[in-house]
């Protein structure tokens, strides 16, 4: 266990019914990390964001925050040192924007609201219309707002930008990044792998409750090469440097693909010996793809094991 | 609305204003009813014609005789349980799994906010609501009597009203408790039903049903016998049974809604 992190979850598990939504999941976050959480759709993140907010009690293993242990019972006490907010947050719909806001304010004690003032120039919400007749984009605005404006140590964030316009998912990364500078720490689930890509500087990847990958991002950004489809009359032998090789039957010979990330000119070199080409294509190996790459490899190493 | 109390009776504020409203406008009208009671011979001579099973139903014929006796019978002991179970069941259903089924439990659970302070802040402002209601309704009575000019001693309507409330927090409280404890809409709205109308049942059938009568102790208007206190009887045990109910519940909620999962 690391004493220096500001975040240390440590074999958290939790079960419904006997049943594992998380296993056994370990990790800690450091002071100014900008950490991305990514799975799929009941991957268990939003338990494990639940678990460390004192939502919910752990079956086994523990969640540290600023050095206090996280129970149900005592959680709000690393409260006032927490934003947070999830896609699906519900606020009180007969409040005005403002009246909830000033109710959040509130509860962090705050007497500035310079801050305040500063993220609602940034998303421009509509702050005297009841929270009820608002959109759900802005009401994810208020959701935000409520989570910065009291200049939080460390931010939580379940699904953060969904139901933000393109225009205000800019603005909410710019944000993020805004905080990174100023050292807030960030811990944030997201569907919207580019954004997660754009401000995380680290990667957590979880799989069916389990914590299957803690990467730099940068593995993930310049890991992205070329994906790289050719088909020839011969049996081809692909570069020794290609990556996830398929090899198939093609009706005009032989089809083979890869992602490959070495040099260009090596690339360029090895196919000027390719005899008979009949076809070939070279494209971007996505950032989307490379994830697809991982969870596929990472599911046939389960299943291997 | 910088506190969870203030913001509970602000949401809250359309509920206070209705059922108000309402409860003023039946201590009202259940006051100004009194001469045609009380003067009208036909009235007594149709309900003595029912049957004993149903004569619980419209009170003891006796006490329509004098003001004090007639409100505590009719309002008292009849209608007020009827309405203050449909609030205590909706307000605590609202406040507790109402909120948390909507999400809302776990927006105030991640504020810097201890889950004892939303348990209590909740329970005061159902405190409150319900002497809102109460003390409405004693307008609405003072109103009424005014209307037809009689007078009605100010401490057998202070004593009336009193139980009343006391009525409503215990109920109230039973069904808030249940609801933080368990977390769950079905069984807490299915319990409050159960016990609100049970109790009901049993208090009114009793008069009639034999063998119903010795468990009778068993409902929560048992300890409410506003007939009897509108005479000037007054148990302190009524109090304590209310107080401990209220101090069980309570506690037991906390307990409970302190160290559980919140969805």
């Amino acid at each position: 266990m690391n004493t220096d992190a500001i975040v240390t979850v440590h074999d958290l598990t939790k079960h419904y019914d006997g049943v594992a939504a998380i296993e056994a999941v370990s990790f800690s976050i450091h002071k100014g990390e900008v950490v991305g959480f990514v799975g799929l759709n009941g991957a268990g993140k939003s338990t494990t964001i639940n678990l460390m907010l004192g939502f919910l009690r752990a079956t086994r293993g523990t969640v540290t925050l600023f050095g206090r242990t996280v129970l149900p019972e005592t959680a709000h006490t690393t409260h006032r040192r927490i934003g947070f907010t999830s896609g699906d947050m519900s606020l009180f719909t007969n409040l005005t924007g403002s009246q909830y806001l000033r109710f959040v304010a509130g509860r962090f004690g705050m007497r500035d609201n310079t801050r305040l003032g500063e993220l609602s120039a940034m998303f421009d919400p509509q702050l005297n219309k009841k929270i009820g007749d608002l959109s759900r984009g802005n009401k994810q605005k208020i959701a935000l707002i409520a989570a910065f404006m009291a200049s939080p140590e460390l931010v939580i964030l379940d699904e953060p930008s969904s139901g933000l316009d393109p225009l205000m998912q800019q603005t909410f990364v710019n944000l993020i990044r805004q905080e990174s500078q100023k050292g807030t720490t960030i811990f944030m689930s997201s569907h919207y792998l580019n954004e997660v890509l754009d401000v995380c500087s680290r990667i957590l990847l979880i799989q069916n409750g389990q914590l299957i990958k803690d990467i730099p991002s940068d593995a993930l950004l310049t890991g992205g090469g070329k994906a790289v489809r050719l088909v020839s009359r011969y049996e081809i032998q692909p570069p020794s440097d290609a990556q996830e090789v398929t090899r198939l039957e093609h009706p005009q010979g032989f089809e083979v693909s890869f992602v490959y990330r070495a040099s260009a000119a090596k690339l360029q070199q090895w196919l000027g010996g390719i005899p008979q080409l009949i076809d070939l294509s070279i494209t971007d190996h996505t950032v989307e793809e490379a994830f697809d790459d991982l969870y596929a490899l990472e599911t046939k190493g389960q299943k291997h094991a | 609305m910088r506190n969870l109390f203030l913001k509970t009776l602000y949401d809250k504020r359309a509920f206070i204003v209705g059922w108000g409203l309402g409860l003023g406008f039946l201590g009202y009208l259940m006051t100004i009813f009194y001469p045609a009671f009380h003067q009208d011979s036909s009235l007594d001579q149709l309900i003595r014609s029912l049957p004993p099973a149903l004569q619980g139903l419209v009170g003891n014929l006796n006490d329509l005789n004098t003001l004090p006796t007639y409100l505590g019978s009719q309002l008292f002991n009849i209608r007020i349980p009827i309405f203050i179970s449909v609030l205590s069941i909706l307000l605590s259903v609202g406040l507790t799994v109402g909120e948390e089924s909507a999400g809302l439990m776990r927006t105030l659970v991640g504020l810097p906010l201890s889950r004892t302070r939303i348990l209590m802040s909740k329970w005061w402002a159902i405190v409150t609501i319900c002497l809102i209601a109460t003390m409405l309704t004693a307008v609405g009575i003072e109103c009424g009597l005014l209307a037809i000019h009689e007078t009605l001693d100010i401490m057998v309507l202070l004593r009336l009203s009193g139980m009343m409330w006391l009525l409503a927090v215990a109920l109230a409280t039973i069904i808030f408790g249940i609801g933080l404890a368990t977390g769950r809409r079905g069984l807490t709205t299915g319990l409050g039903v159960l016990i609100a109308v049970g109790s009901f049942l049993l208090t009114t059938f009793s008069v009639s049903v034999d063998w119903l009568a010795s468990y009778e102790k068993l409902s929560i208007l048992h300890y409410f016998p506003a007939a009897d206190i509108a005479q000037g009887v007054f148990d302190p045990l009524d109090l304590i049974v209310y107080g401990a109910l209220v101090i069980v519940f309570l506690v037991g909620g906390w307990l409970f809604f302190c160290r559980r999962d919140i969805r």
